[in-house]
């Protein structure tokens, strides 16, 4: 589609705003994922986590927001992550990206990309890899 | 070990279909502003003939549809719900899903792994979904990892 990618290629970092608790609250009734660990205090911090955390999937929409930010969504066919942190209220995610490997397949060429998430603090939540059709 | 028996488990096929507003809910709620989830008009632009999907919508289905939900995962695998932690995840896209497409979801337990170590064991289960359209297509794979701390 136009832009030509090299294994090492940065995307440019991915900044969302705070995460808050009002956003568990949608994300909760968005996805229908109500594990009371991610609403209610009392949960979280019987769970071990002090308190509440938030949901690994709102952290992978946020990287799929990144990615369909960085390569057409409809160029997309694989994501994959791995959870490795918690996320709680305040934390500012960061996603940031790069290209690993160009394979070129005829006519068609697809990036395989790593892609990681963020806090503030440098703390990673997501490590992952995308591929795209591009 | 009860965990491994449930190897093989396959979940009650469901269908769901795919709703404007909870495409739009998501989106709203992952704060993502990506018109394409929202605007047709953007959509079209971008190669698609209605709006559709943001790449983690099956998860959307997949709670709502009575058979997958956070709570009939755990009672289907008898885990306790406060040890639950997602470990992986994966999406594989194979086709364009659009408002109004009737998507059929049909889940199995494609493996189960038991560790013990010295900060305390766990069941991981590896769940996997195919979606299937109307037409009968493949339209996507999911690829979980669920982790039940002992």
């Amino acid at each position: 589609m136009g832009t030509v990618f090299s294994a090492g290629d940065s995307f440019p970092d991915y900044k969302k705003a705070p995460v808050s608790r009002l956003q568990l609250v949608k994300f909760a009734g968005a996805s229908g994922d109500f594990n009371t660990i991610h609403l209610f205090s009392e949960a979280g911090e019987k769970a071990g986590a002090g308190g509440v955390i938030a949901h690994g999937m709102l952290v992978m929409g946020m990287v799929g927001e990144a990615i369909a930010h960085w390569v057409p969504r409809k160029a997309l066919k694989k994501m994959s992550v791995r959870f490795k942190g918690m996320t709680l209220p305040g934390d500012e995610i960061t996603v940031s990206g790069k290209v690993a490997d160009v394979i070129k397949n005829g006519e068609e060429t697809s990036i395989i990309c790593k892609v990681t998430a963020k806090d503030q603090n440098g703390q990673v939540k997501i490590t992952g890899s995308f591929e795209a059709l591009v | 070990m009860a965990a491994l028996d449930k190897k093989g488990l396959k979940f009650k096929e469901y269908t769901m279909t795919v709703e404007r507003g909870k495409i739009k809910e998501l989106a709203g709620a992952i704060g993502d502003p990506n018109p394409i989830y929202s605007d047709a008009g953007a959509a079209k632009a971008a190669g698609y003939r209605d709006i559709t999907i943001p790449p983690t919508f099956m998860q959307v289905i997949d709670m709502w549809s009575g058979v997958l939900g956070f709570e009939e995962q755990c009672r289907a695998l008898e885990m306790n719900p406060l040890k639950v932690l997602h470990g992986e995840q994966e999406f594989e896209y194979l086709a364009d899903i659009y408002p109004g497409d009737v998507i059929s979801g049909a889940a199995r337990v494609a493996n189960v792994a038991v560790r013990t170590g010295s900060s305390g064991g766990m069941n991981i289960f590896k769940l996997e979904t195919r979606y299937t359209n109307q037409h009968g297509q493949l339209v996507m794979v999911s690829r979980a990892s669920i982790i039940e701390r002992h």
